[in-house]
């Protein structure tokens, strides 16, 4: 490195994307090298927004759940494979992580209603989905999927993938905070404070992995007399209080945003389930002021040193 | 383990609340900048600044549902020699805690080409509400110095909702058909 004769060039750059602002930043040895770096990472950002998105009904998602059952529809490979880890995640955490919960999103306010049929009922749970080959996905029972929960932390994992491949040093990628570092320095990783949103809190030093916090601080919506935000627990059906943050260090961005969903849910099920994913959480609680802070597991698992590249 | 926790809610307590300093502040893109990314094939940006007229201002208000607050905007046509390829617009909007810069570009036919942040900026007080305030940020320079923590530069946790943005391009939009189309 100190043999390079120029000294390396860094960018970074947002823009509005997944409902939120994602940043992106890379080094590399040249101006254009790390704007193309930045682009191409943009580029596959957008691809994911557009497949995903719950809201554009030619996503591959509105197409899945206008789709009738039992009828197997292709869908691009990117949704595949986010489908493919959330049954994943569903299984292990029996349904902690659930990709079906949108109805009751719509019911709570956190997602528009009149898209799907009004008044339509969708029996269906993650169990109903299957997942063929060739990409191709079939419903056994009427339900509405919204990932939500797991794609920007894809998005992230990819955009990474696309700034090494496009040769780039060193870089980031948050996207509302799933975030993911690659190189050769550490990084201090701030949250924010779960009840005052613009108080940051240095939480941990991070050179090459990823961390997804989820908290209740800019969705939070009233109902019934209390805070709750868009995670619902799939046994009683109710949201869940919005007064704690939920940090998650993942081998990949996108194992890290849903499992703050199942950390949220059940932080008492959450100490089985992430060392299965070789995962770890760190809960800060706003309430408690005593012991407003505690990681699951109890016994964090090591992080392997590097993570694979591939998804 | 105790001792560890104990340690990472430390500075949370004892982190003072800055009196005008932003708590958090990136600066992505000079404007130059962003125009060469929004439109990287035009050689050429003619400044073209936008004064809304008070029936301009109603008609965007009422086409749009969004609240006009600045009358004038920074506008550039880009071209490639003598064509148009389409306008780029500088704007700002603003949530109870953050202050965003931006620019939009507009292709020829009314639609959205790109969108670039140029600045984002969160305060712990009520400063976003003061226009003093937000004026010290705007037109400024990547190069230009603002005293910030430089040692916060990762936030895991979510930024404002970009509904403010959304909300910024569909009153931008209409604004390219009152004004600029």
């Amino acid at each position: 490195m100190t043999a390079s004769p120029v000294k390396p060039v860094s960018h970074q750059r947002a823009r509005p994307l997944l409902g939120t602002l994602v940043e992106i930043a890379a080094s590399g040895p040249g101006p254009e090298q790390v704007q193309h770096a930045i682009d191409s990472a943009f580029s596959v950002v957008e691809t994911v927004h557009r497949l995903m998105s719950y809201h554009d009904p030619a996503s591959d998602i509105s197409r899945i759940n206008r789709q009738p059952c039992h009828t197997p529809l292709s869908v691009d490979p990117h949704t595949w494979t986010v489908l493919h880890t959330a049954q994943l995640l569903s299984t292990a955490s029996n349904g902690l992580f659930d990709v079906t919960i949108a109805p009751r999103l719509v019911k709570l306010g956190f997602l528009p209603s009149g898209k799907p049929a009004e008044g339509a009922s969708y029996p269906g749970n993650w169990r109903h989905i299957g997942l063929l080959p060739e990409h191709r996905v079939v419903l056994s029972q009427p339900l509405q999927i919204d990932l939500s929960g797991i794609a920007k932390g894809y998005a992230v994992d990819q955009a990474i993938a696309a700034l090494r491949q496009a040769g780039a040093r060193t870089g980031h990628v948050n996207a509302g905070g799933d975030l993911r570092i690659f190189g050769t320095e550490a990084h201090t990783i701030h949250v924010r404070h779960p009840l005052e949103p613009t108080r940051l809190i240095p939480l941990l030093q991070l050179q090459d992995g990823a961390v997804a916090t989820s908290a209740g601080y800019y969705n939070r919506r009233q109902h019934n007399g209390r805070d709750i935000m868009p995670i619902i627990h799939p046994d009683n059906g109710m949201a869940c209080s919005s007064d704690r943050s939920v940090s998650v260090l993942a081998p990949s961005c996108m194992l890290a945003d849903a499992l703050t969903k199942v950390v949220h849910a059940d932080s008492d099920a959450a100490n089985h389930i992430l060392p299965l994913f070789q995962a770890q959480a760190l809960l800060l609680d706003g309430q408690q002021s005593n012991t407003p802070c505690r990681f699951i597991p109890a016994q964090p698992v090591p992080l392997p040193q590097r993570e694979q590249n591939h998804a | 383990m105790n001792d560890l926790n104990r340690w990472l809610l430390v500075p949370a307590i004892l982190l003072p609340a800055a009196a005008s300093a932003p708590a958090f502040a990136v600066q992505y893109l000079g404007i130059e900048q962003a125009r060469g990314v929004l439109f990287p094939s035009a050689n050429q940006f003619d400044s073209r600044s936008i004064t809304l007229t008070e029936p301009m201002r109603s008609s965007i208000e009422a086409q749009s549902g969004m609240r006009v607050r600045n009358t004038t905007l920074k506008a550039w046509q880009a071209r490639l020699n003598d064509k148009s390829l389409g306008w780029v617009i500088l704007d700002e909007v603003y949530g109870k805690h953050e202050f965003i810069t931006y620019a939009i570009a507009i292709g020829n036919d009314g639609t959205v080409k790109g969108v670039e942040i140029l600045d984002y900026r969160e305060t712990h007080g009520s400063e976003v509400q003061n226009p003093k305030w937000r004026v010290q940020f705007t037109g400024k320079k990547a190069s230009d110095p603002l005293k910030l923590d430089e040692d916060i530069k990762n936030i895991s946790g979510a930024t404002l909702s970009c509904r403010h943005i959304t909300d910024g391009i569909k009153r931008l939009l209409v604004t390219w058909e009152v004004a600029l189309k």
